[in-house]
């Protein structure tokens, strides 16, 4: 019998939870006294509701999953586990569907509502639809249990994936997966076995499986090649501010049917195909050469060659900026897909990562060395390297060899500077080609924090009773730069300026209006990009004899990060690294004078961040400098600690005023003394 | 971006409906041929982008509906629809059309002429259909078939044509005639069967009179209607009840009079829903159990109420006529789970038990959608209208209206679990529904309710220390639709979310507060206050200026909104009428003294007032405020007086006392 995979991961099955449940499970549970009585739970306190058992196995000789679950509730909140929606597509069936539910005075009311059957989304023949069903008469305290069983047809198998960490407590699971017969005898010697990857059309020999488990907890396969565990006391999952992707956080394992042998042969084998794919696609055909030659001049330093051929691609349309062609558009326009870079190159068109290897190829033809790289994309998950999926790699960059350096670019993120790096491919894993066809694998640097800096300048005039108005401008180079010009690339100059100035109105004293009035080099990515901004309105508060003044325009909304909470269990992620400044010069009203300003000062994080507080006062003006620089955009969580006391630093400094007080005063006796740190 | 002007929304209580979904085979999506653009379509991509467009990123050059109406009453739609994208933003501009199981899509062809006159079709690769199940708790049959248009670009018309049997008990359309972009040319056209009658009432807009082509065959035609760009406006209704549209009905609603057309919708849905309340054994059990010994009305309303609010839990399949039809009282209290609609049957059985009246009460969520000029099953929730009997004249009972006939109503909102009876949410207030009742049916007017209806006392100690930070306790508590929102709060959040929440509240007030402790003491009983008692520490909360110390006697609580100088157009929305009283003392650090206080702040308007006061005795500072809202919106023209008193409000909650070390 000849059989086909399918890969649970896979597009058409993305939508179905990989879960499955024990065949053997067929009756349901009696609860203990304990468990009918309980109100709140211990090892999950204040949750709304907890899993008492989970359990979830597949079986790919019985081409069966089964699910599992019993939950209590606790709270009016937890009811919300009591619908229940099975995602399914293609050839699968969702099938014994049971359910109860349990009072806490042990009265059992059985699930008699036959579940809804509901497309989600249908698209030509792709389909993917859901099975809803919500258990009855739901109380506080009550105990839901259901169970239900996904079927997939003779002759495919499948690669489950156990979601151990779930949203609530987990007091007790149970995983089980019983691989195809022909895997039952070990790992890595299957001669016999004839699966064939749907997609590759490779015979698949090997089961692998990767795991992030808690720790003590392993994974093996019993004599007979099947796997269990049993896992008590799951911790709900982790939900802090400015966390990596979640997803990549949790509790979870893998299975994989692959042709390869060990970890290392199965990277280095996708690397070899990936890398094959790329030169097909990127091959250097005579009209990119003349297209090359076209754009450089022989005599031009290699560098030079590569940033010209840079701006030469970032100047075709990028679809996933603006707008992909329908297939029945290509069929209208004769149009086909691109199979090669010259196709790209033709058509003046390509989403970012035809546009990437268009660059490729341009870099080659001109007679550089160049190679792609494939990079995960760090917004949406962090690589795992046990994680057998090549998927994990999202996007591709470009490796130029100019002046005996190796040049990094991201040709695909329209509008990004040549060298600059958007931030979601930093810090992160990739794939690489190498000299003499080799390919390695290596992680993207983080990009410099001075190149990512915000600088906010400009002069406001307040008059006695708060009310402010004036020019600011807001100079943006790097990242910040970069969003607002791919925001751009998706909408109209005046929507642009709504957004900004929605972006504004968050961060500017409250009173205070504040409104682009016009944007310099949003067209220009290797300029700086500036907003030119009208101020007006009024802010802080008058007293009989004083003017009282934020001290910082930006920073009055007291917005700090990191001061509240004492604990972290995550790692910090904060994107990149910048430098934001704030130097702001106020035309004082007349007859006022500074009686009291922020104090000089430079909070120090040793060699990650730095704070600088300066302010200067005239009879007429008082200018207030505020400077953070920021060198990190990563933290453990055992450097938590020193990264809240640094904010609390900040917070304690951005929240000083300053005082302007009518009658006369020396103003120059306004700013006292200083402080380093 | 969706252009579309026809809506059919089933009530699905005050949750979005927006993409619906059905069990049935989808209909064929298109006839797939090579078939050239028509020529009303060419026709409506000549015409000029008017200078009226404003930043809209689309224009729809030209609308049209056409109803064909059988003798059962039953509706075919076509719909002709050319929309030209003018930016960036508008690219993702497309068609789409609803269908659901008793539904059937005949034809969805579709096209673009591109900005440099090339043309397109669309082909079955650039439909989907999407079903309409964002939320666990509310899901629908109903799905839509989506268009992605070829060479959507700037400059490019999109132009599709479509044709659907809708449903055989529909017989409304709304056709909405004004939104986010404008149009150049609308139409609708009702084509009857012979003898039958219509109607069309027109909300937020002049009606315009239709050209009759022959009896029973008439065409509304509107020209150049601008788009409603309200986003950035503060305090404004909700823009459902600002946008124009048209309600046109046929069969017994296509009767003349307001008045009939209200009585002929009610009656409809009166026989709708005909024997769906009526009382199971258990159902008749339950109800006797829970009123037995009860010593009055209110005590009777309150026990049936409360058991509904506690007991019913909210979820449903939406199916077909599920979203106009309730389901059988008997099932609904065998599952303990159903909708709004469900919510009230089973609420007018259990009630019909207990020898007490009730009907429904077909509202919209969002005050002022449903116009009392312009007759329609337009809405989103159904609440239940409760007969008070005359003699009762229970001051509990606050949210009593009067129908044309003389009976009083109680108004009551089973869906909202944390109002009690008597109260009414405050979104609900000043809006207007259908009453259901039979021959007595009527647009009813939903009381706006006193401000000592609604509201929250807050009372706070603080210390203050030398380096500015303050701690301190505050004690709350809320009554009404702000006791109800806590509760509602408390009721989908647990604990971690809980003091998030509270923390995030306090924050914004105080940055850098830490919560020391928290207890909600909610109690079962609706009626009584939600109180609220926690300690904060905030280091950093006076600030330092040099060698003053800059304290806000106002430690928390936000009730002012930023306003800009724009001309109003739009009524002003208040939200919710009610009573708000701060009183919080701060004992200040030894060795500072007061220099000065801010000044008192009195402003009265009939809409609002707000009085606050900062005094210092000793070394304590004190302050005082009491915020009144009478209204729950004022026309446009009052944005001056609003604006002031958002100002006094705004520079008030600025204000700062400045302490002086003492010499």
């Amino acid at each position: 019998m000849k059989i086909t995979a399918i890969l649970c991961r896979a597009a058409l099955l993305a939508a179905m939870p990989c879960v499955a449940g024990f065949a053997q499970t067929t009756t349901f549970q009696t609860p203990t006294p304990d468990e009918l009585k309980m109100t709140a739970d211990p090892k999950a306190p204040g949750a709304a509701a907890v899993y008492l058992n989970l359990e979830q196995t597949a079986n790919d000789n019985l081409g069966t999953r089964t699910f599992y679950a019993r939950i209590k509730v606790l709270t009016e909140k937890g009811k919300e586990l009591a619908t229940i929606e099975v995602p399914y597509g293609g050839s699968l069936k969702v099938d014994a569907i049971k359910g109860r539910t349990i009072h806490s005075d042990g009265t059992v009311i059985p699930l008699e509502v036959k579940a809804e059957d509901l497309t989600m989304v249908k698209a030509g023949d792709f389909q993917v639809k859901k099975k809803v069903f919500t258990l009855p008469s739901v109380e506080v305290g009550s105990i839901l249990e259901y169970r239900y069983d996904i079927n997939y047809p003779e002759g495919s198998v499948s690669s489950p994936q156990w979601d151990v960490q779930r949203r609530y407590f987990v007091h007790q699971s149970r995983y089980a997966f019983t691989p195809f017969k022909g895997f039952m005898t070990g790992i890595g010697n299957i001669t016999s076995s004839q699966i064939v990857n749907r997609r590759t059309g490779k015979t698949l020999d090997t089961l692998a499986w990767s795991s992030r488990l808690p720790p003590g907890v392993k994974l093996a396969p019993n004599a007979e090649g099947r796997f269990s565990i049993d896992l008590t006391d799951i911790p709900a999952a982790p939900d802090e501010d400015w966390m990596p992707p979640s997803d990549s956080l949790l509790f979870k394992v893998l299975f994989y049917y692959k042709a390869a042998q060990s970890v290392e042969s199965f990277w280095s084998d996708e690397a070899k195909i990936w890398s094959k794919e790329v030169n097909h696609f990127a091959d250097v055909s005579g009209v990119l050469k003349a297209a090359a030659a076209g754009i450089v001049s022989p005599t031009d330093e290699e560098i030079l060659k590569a940033k010209k051929l840079y701006d030469a691609v970032q100047a075709l349309e990028n679809t996933d900026y603006t707008r992909k062609k329908t297939e029945s558009e290509m069929k209208t326009l004769g149009i086909k897909e691109s199979k090669r870079a010259e196709d790209v190159w033709k058509q003046k068109s390509g989403d970012s990562e035809e546009i990437a290897l268009l660059y490729l190829a341009m870099v080659r033809a001109a007679g550089l060395n160049a190679y792609a790289m494939k990079v995960t994309d760090r917004s949406r998950r962090v690589f795992d390297v046990q994680d057998l999926d090549a998927d994990q790699y999202d996007d591709t960059l470009v490796i130029v060899s100019a002046g005996g350096q190796e040049v990094l670019t991201d040709p695909g993120e329209k509008m990004c500077p040549f060298q600059t790096i958007r931030w979601n491919h930093t810090l992160t894993a990739g794939m690489r080609q190498a000299a003499n066809n080799g390919a390695g694998f290596l992680s993207v640097p983080e990009t410099n924090y001075t190149l990512n800096t915000t600088t906010w300048t400009g002069e406001l005039k307040v008059s006695e009773r708060g009310e402010v108005s004036g020019d600011l401008s807001d100079v943006m180079k790097g990242q910040e730069a970069l969003r607002w010009r791919q925001t751009a690339l998706r909408n109209d100059d005046a929507e642009l300026k709504k957004q900004f100035d929605r972006a504004l109105a968050g961060v500017v004293p409250e009173g205070v209006e504040a409104h682009v009035d016009h944007f310099l080099g949003l067209d220009t990515p290797d300029t700086n990009l500036v907003a030119a901004v009208k101020v007006s309105g009024s802010m802080g508060a008058a007293t009989g004899k004083r003017l009282l003044l934020p001290g910082f325009f930006f920073e009055s909304r007291g917005s700090t990060p990191f001061v509240k909470a004492e604990k972290r269990e995550t790692a910090v992620d904060m994107h990149y690294g910048e430098k934001s400044v704030e130097q702001i010069t106020y035309d004082l009203p007349a007859g006022m004078t500074v009686e009291g300003a922020p104090t000089d000062a430079t909070q120090t994080w040793p060699g990650l961040a730095r704070y600088i507080v300066k302010t200067k006062a005239t009879p007429e003006q008082m200018i207030v400098l505020r400077q953070l620089e920021r060198a990190f955009s990563e933290a453990k969580p055992e450097e938590y600690q020193d990264l809240r006391g640094f904010y609390q630093k900040i917070a304690t400094g951005d929240q000083q005023q300053l005082v302007l007080k009518a009658g006369a005063q020396s103003a120059s006796g306004a700013t006292t003394g200083s402080s380093q740190q | 971006m969706i252009a579309g002007s026809r809506m059919r929304v089933p009530l699905v209580c005050v949750v979005a409906a927006s993409l619906l979904a059905g069990a049935t085979p989808p209909a064929r999506a298109a006839l797939f041929g090579n078939d050239p653009v028509p020529q009303w379509a060419l026709d409506a991509s000549k015409t000029k982008t008017p200078d009226y467009v404003g930043d809209a990123a689309t224009v729809i050059l030209y609308d049209e509906y056409v109803e064909t109406i059988d003798a059962q009453g039953r509706a075919t739609e076509r719909e002709r629809q050319a929309i030209r994208i003018l930016k960036p933003q508008g690219r993702g501009s497309s068609c789409s059309v609803s269908y659901d199981v008793d539904e059937k899509i005949n034809y969805f062809r579709a096209w673009t002429i591109g900005a440099d006159g090339k043309q397109y079709q669309a082909r079955d690769v650039d439909f989907a259909d999407l079903g309409g199940s964002n939320l666990p708790i509310l899901q629908f049959t109903e799905k839509t078939r989506l268009l992605h248009p070829p060479a959507a670009d700037v400059g490019a018309v999109v132009i599709c044509e479509t044709e659907e049997v809708l449903a055989p008990y529909m017989h409304e359309q709304y056709w909405r005639i004004q939104g986010s972009d404008p149009f150049v040319y609308e139409a609708m056209e009702l084509n009857l069967p012979p003898g039958m009658k219509y109607a069309d009432t027109w909300h937020q807009y002049s009606p315009v009179k239709p050209v009759e082509a022959s009896p029973g065959h008439v065409r509304w035609e509107l020209r150049d209607v601008k788009a409603l760009d309200v986003r950035d406006v503060k305090s404004r209704p909700n823009r459902v009840a600002l946008l124009g549209r048209v309600s046109v009905h046929w069969g017994s609603a296509g009767v003349e009079g307001i008045d009939n057309q209200w009585r002929a919708l009610g009656k409809g849905y009166s026989e709708l829903e005909e024997h769906r309340a009526d009382p199971t054994p258990e159902i008749t059990a339950m109800a006797q159990q829970l009123t037995a010994g009860a010593p009055d009305f209110y005590t009777k309303l309150k026990r049936i109420t409360e058991y509904i609010q506690k007991n019913i839990r909210y979820f449903v399949v939406e199916r077909g006529i599920g979203g106009w039809q309730s389901h059988f009282a008997g099932d609904i209290f065998r599952n303990r789970y159903g909708d709004c609609k469900d919510k009230t049957t089973l609420l007018i059985s259990m009630l019909g038990v207990a020898g007490i009246k009730a009907t429904y009460l077909a509202v919209d969520d969002r005050r002022g959608v449903v116009d009392p000029s312009a007759p329609s099953f337009y809405g989103d929730h159904m609440i239940t209208a409760i007969e008070v009997p005359a003699e009762v004249k229970d001051p509990r009972l606050l949210g009593v209206t009067e129908a044309k006939d003389g009976r009083r109503y109680l108004i009551f909102d089973p869906t909202n679990e944390r109002t009690p009876v008597g109260n009414l949410p405050d979104y609900e207030q000043g809006s207007f529904g259908l009453l259901a009742a039979g021959d007595a049916s009527q647009a009813l007017a939903i009381p706006v309710l006193p401000p000592e209806a609604n509201g929250a006392e807050r009372k706070g100690t603080f210390t203050l220390a030398a380096d500015g930070a303050l701690s301190g306790a505050v004690n709350s508590s809320s009554t009404g639709p702000a006791g109800a929102d806590v509760r509602g709060m408390l009721k989908y959040t647990d604990t971690k979310e809980q003091r998030e929440s509270l923390e995030k509240a306090v924050g914004r007030d105080l940055p850098g507060v830490s919560l020391v402790s928290y207890e909600f003491n909610e109690p079962p009983d609706l009626e009584k206050p939600l109180l609220l008692d926690f300690k904060v520490t905030a280091p950093l909360y006076a600030k330092k200026a040099g060698p003053l110390l800059l304290v806000r006697p106002r430690v928390m609580g936000d009730v002012s909104q930023q306003l800009d100088d724009k001309p109003r157009t739009v009524p002003i929305a208040l939200e919710a009428t009610g009573r708000w009283h701060d009183s919080f003392d701060i004992t200040l650090p030894s060795g500072f003294v007061v220099d000065e206080l801010p000044d008192p702040v009195s402003m009265d308007t009939d809409f609002a007032s707000y009085h606050s006061k900062t005094t210092a005795q000793g070394n304590v500072l004190h302050y005082e405020r009491e915020y009144v809202v009478r209204m729950v919106e004022i026309p446009a023209a009052r944005y001056g007086d609003f604006k002031k008193l958002e100002g006094a409000i705004l520079e008030d909650q600025r204000g700062s006392a400045v302490l002086k070390r003492q010499p």
